[in-house]
């Protein structure tokens, strides 16, 4: 019996034993393509690996793109891959993860943000197929602002063709200022008469209402103000070179003679005069309850926030539009306009575009699918709707904003149009560490009294200092 | 001739089992061979599994500490560089200062709440409540610590949020909770501890569990009522339940990120910003790895000496029965 019961027992573990090892070989054989990450769009065969910042659902957004070009290109086979992420400085350290691991994509879209972080270590210049294509580009130059262009130039090169760009405009509530008795802000309005506008719309509306809303990122924050009132948190300096673009595509271009080899932002200037008196005045309105104390994070609460009629003010740039849209806001509900004038009325600007990666397997086909991704069609696919605003002049049209508003959503290209020296987000190499530095100072400087202020712009200066230390 | 055999010591030199074991072909050599190495082999998969994804990261870790790396470059050797730029650097210094402030204020609230909660569960509740509460107390550790930190930046929002909304109906002006620097650190400390006492109100429940009754009776018989019964009968059997929390709980909160990261991005300023904050910064914002690196030696070096000392001083004052 024992005999019996010891062999039933030996048996039983085997057989468990074994089936837990063909279990294990069976689950491990199934997820291989997870494991070795070959199920990754465009790993393990010949596609063209397109990184983009999203979900799944933007991925297969793009399909639609990826069809028409197949139809142009059907030799190149293309996948694109959603990498979601927090905000672009979250999307860039997750593509450099990538890097790292040996498995970059081929092409990624990239933000002003990054624009100089890939130009310095990651992304091929595009100079030698525009050169070589200056015929067939010649109509997306001819539709696209200089400014946007020269935001991708550095050190002289073209590292990525804009697709579509934001300006800091200011929404405004409609209802709200009517309530305060306004019209319409002139073009031209100054940071002074914005100020009365903010305290017009305190006296006139309910108590839980925030004239101005604004938000502690490099974007829209404190920056506006700053190009507004002609100065930066950092020195700007252009790169010689680019002649061979701007001679080639914008000969004629009024603004010809403002262009150069790309920016430069190389050394901290939160010690400039002007950075303090453009500080001082946030501090008032934060002071005199005009504005909010800016808290650091995106606009996506801001939106319901902004629809149900609780903020009267804002800048963003023509993303809005859409989001605005689908909260429920009509026509007539909000506006826009340019940001208001200081010394200038110099905005600020953040674009986008395709990179190709200096480790792209098929540099060639890279950039075909660049070179369409700029083209009428492809935009046209991408951009049914006014969340964002598309690069090209062309598209930027009643038509795009019909059922939506705004009313004056020429501001748009205008901003770029009227104010030339229009400005891309202050972003080197070193963005990440420079944009950390900037925020954490922010609330700071306009929380409390001029002491205060004066220390959170030294401490800016030294940290800024410390982000820039190593130059490439 | 199989049971001439020496008398040899032993538990393994029975006969009798160890024919069976020859019969199972144990007694082989092979057998022994494998009843050596057996143990090995199973372990085999743990050990490798540790080397790979627990001693190789630490060592790769220190010796990153001595290099400069930006993922992309080629790393070069700097020697001690990175420590000394770490120790110059005001932010590192500011970010282990709040560290440690927020360490001593958040577990001291974190076991002083768990413990008097727990006292109150065992002593004054019904089962039922009990079991309600202890699963009431434990769930928010089982939330993900960013999605509740979302949630509730929108509760302390100064202009909309709902706690300066419910202050405004008991006629309290709007309170700037995480635009300021007192503020901002009060709501990272209040979320910690409401997200971690569970866990040390559990370990608590069962080390109250484990007083004997006999010891509160004798207690009473001796005259000790109320606060006297928890200083003199609880508080010493529960020391080394205490101990534990407290090396957990300090542990925890030396590597605090997701609160801090998410509801204030480490501002006003450096006012939030911890010692994780700032290596995942230093890595994943600068590119600068081998900083990081160093402030994690670092961060680890405190860790050890404080779990050390913990250790130490318990000889003095955790009594086991």
């Amino acid at each position: 019996m024992s005999g019996t019961n010891g062999a039933l027992r030996q048996f039983t573990r085997r057989s468990a034993l074994t089936a837990l090892g063909a279990g294990i070989v069976g689950v491990t054989a199934a997820s291989w393509p997870r494991l070795t990450g070959t199920d990754i769009p465009g790993r393990g065969d010949n596609s063209l690996s397109i990184a983009i910042m999203g979900t799944a659902a933007d991925a297969a957004a793009r399909q639609k793109v990826i069809d028409a070009f197949a139809k142009v290109h059907p030799e190149i086979k293309v996948k694109v891959q959603a990498i979601q992420a927090v905000d672009w400085k979250d999307f860039f350290t997750k593509i450099l993860t990538m890097v790292a691991a040996g498995t970059p994509p081929d092409v990624v879209y990239v933000a002003t943000e990054g624009a100089q972080l890939f130009a310095e270590k990651l992304a091929h210049p595009l100079d030698e197929y525009l050169r070589r294509d200056a015929a067939d580009m010649k109509e997306y130059f001819e539709d696209v602002h200089p400014s946007l262009v020269e935001a991708f130039m550095y050190k002289g090169s073209l590292f990525q063709l804009p697709i579509d760009w934001n300006a800091a405009n200011m929404y405004y509530n409609t209802a709200s200022l009517r309530s305060a008795g306004l019209e319409r802000p002139a073009d031209d309005w100054t940071h002074t008469d914005f100020r009365s506008t903010l305290a017009a719309m305190k006296k006139a509306n309910p108590k839980d209402f925030t004239p101005y809303y604004w938000t502690n990122r490099l974007f829209g924050g404190v920056v506006p103000w700053l190009y507004a009132n002609e100065t930066s948190f950092l020195k700007e300096t252009k790169s010689p070179g680019g002649e061979w673009l701007w001679d080639s595509f914008y000969a004629n271009d009024p603004s010809r003679s403002l262009r150069s080899g790309g920016y430069q932002w190389l050394e901290p200037n939160a010690d400039d005069p002007r950075v303090f008196e453009s500080f001082d005045y946030l501090r008032g309105l934060v002071k005199d309850g005009l504005g909010v104390r800016p808290e650091e994070g995106g606009g996506s609460a801001l939106i319901g926030l902004f629809a149900s009629n609780r903020i009267g003010t804002t800048p963003a740039g023509g993303y809005w539009v859409q989001g605005l849209h689908e909260a429920g806001m009509t026509e007539d509900g909000f506006d826009v306009q340019f940001f208001p004038k200081w010394r200038t009325q110099r905005h600020q600007f953040g674009t986008a575009g395709y990179a190709i990666m200096k480790t792209a397997k098929d540099k060639d086909a890279a950039w075909e699918w660049v070179k369409f991704s700029s083209s009428l069609e492809a935009m046209q696919i991408v951009f049914p709707t006014p969340n964002t605003t598309p690069a090209r002049r062309s598209m930027v049209n009643e038509q795009l904003y019909a059922g939506t508003g705004p009313r004056n959503w020429k501001v748009f290209y205008d901003t770029l149009d009227r104010f030339p020296t229009t400005g891309p987000i202050p972003a080197p190499p070193q963005q990440a560490a420079v944009e950390t530095a900037l925020m954490k100072n922010v609330s700071l400087a306009v929380s409390g009294d001029e002491r205060q202020l004066k220390d959170a712009l030294n401490s800016m200066q030294r940290d800024l200092e410390l982000a820039l230390r190593r130059q490439p | 001739m199989s049971t001439a055999t020496s008398t040899p010591t032993g538990t393994g030199s029975d006969p009798g089992r160890r024919q069976a074991a020859h019969k199972n072909g144990h007694g082989s050599k092979l057998g022994r061979a494998q009843q050596r190495w057996l143990p090995w082999a199973f372990l085999a998969p743990t050990i490798a599994g540790m080397g790979i994804f627990t001693l190789l990261p630490i060592v790769a870790s220190i010796a990153l500490a001595f290099f400069r790396w930006d993922i992309i470059s080629a790393p070069t050797f700097v020697g001690f560089d990175n420590f000394a730029e770490v120790v110059q650097d005001p932010t590192v210094r500011v970010s282990f200062l709040n560290t440690i402030v927020f360490v001593v204020v958040a577990v001291a609230l974190q076991l002083g709440l768990a413990l008097g909660l727990a006292i109150m569960v065992q002593e004054k509740l019904p089962a039922w409540l009990r079991v309600f509460f202890r699963s009431a107390f434990f769930f928010p550790l089982i939330l993900s610590a960013a999605s509740v930190s979302i949630f509730m930046r929108y509760l302390f929002n100064e202009q909309f949020g709902v706690v300066n909304w419910m202050l405004s109906i008991v006629g309290i002006p709007a309170v700037p909770w995480l635009t300021t620097p007192g503020g901002s650190a009060a709501v990272v400390i209040l979320v910690y501890v409401w997200q971690n006492f569970g866990f040390s109100f559990l370990l608590f429940i069962g080390g109250l569990a484990s007083i004997p009754v006999e010891t509160y009776e004798a207690a009473s018989i001796d005259g000790a009522t109320g606060w006297r019964k928890h200083w003199f009968v609880t508080l010493p059997l529960l020391s080394p339940t205490t101990l534990v929390a407290s090396v957990m709980a300090i542990i925890n909160a030396l590597q605090v990120f997701d609160q801090p990261y998410v509801l204030t991005r480490g501002g006003p300023g450096d006012s939030t910003r911890t010692a994780v904050m700032v290596i995942f910064e230093s890595a994943f914002q600068r590119l600068e790895f081998g900083q990081a690196s160093a402030i994690g030696v670092i961060l680890t070096l405190i860790i050890m000496a404080i779990t050390a000392a913990q250790f130490r001083l318990s000889k003095r004052f955790v009594f086991y029965q």
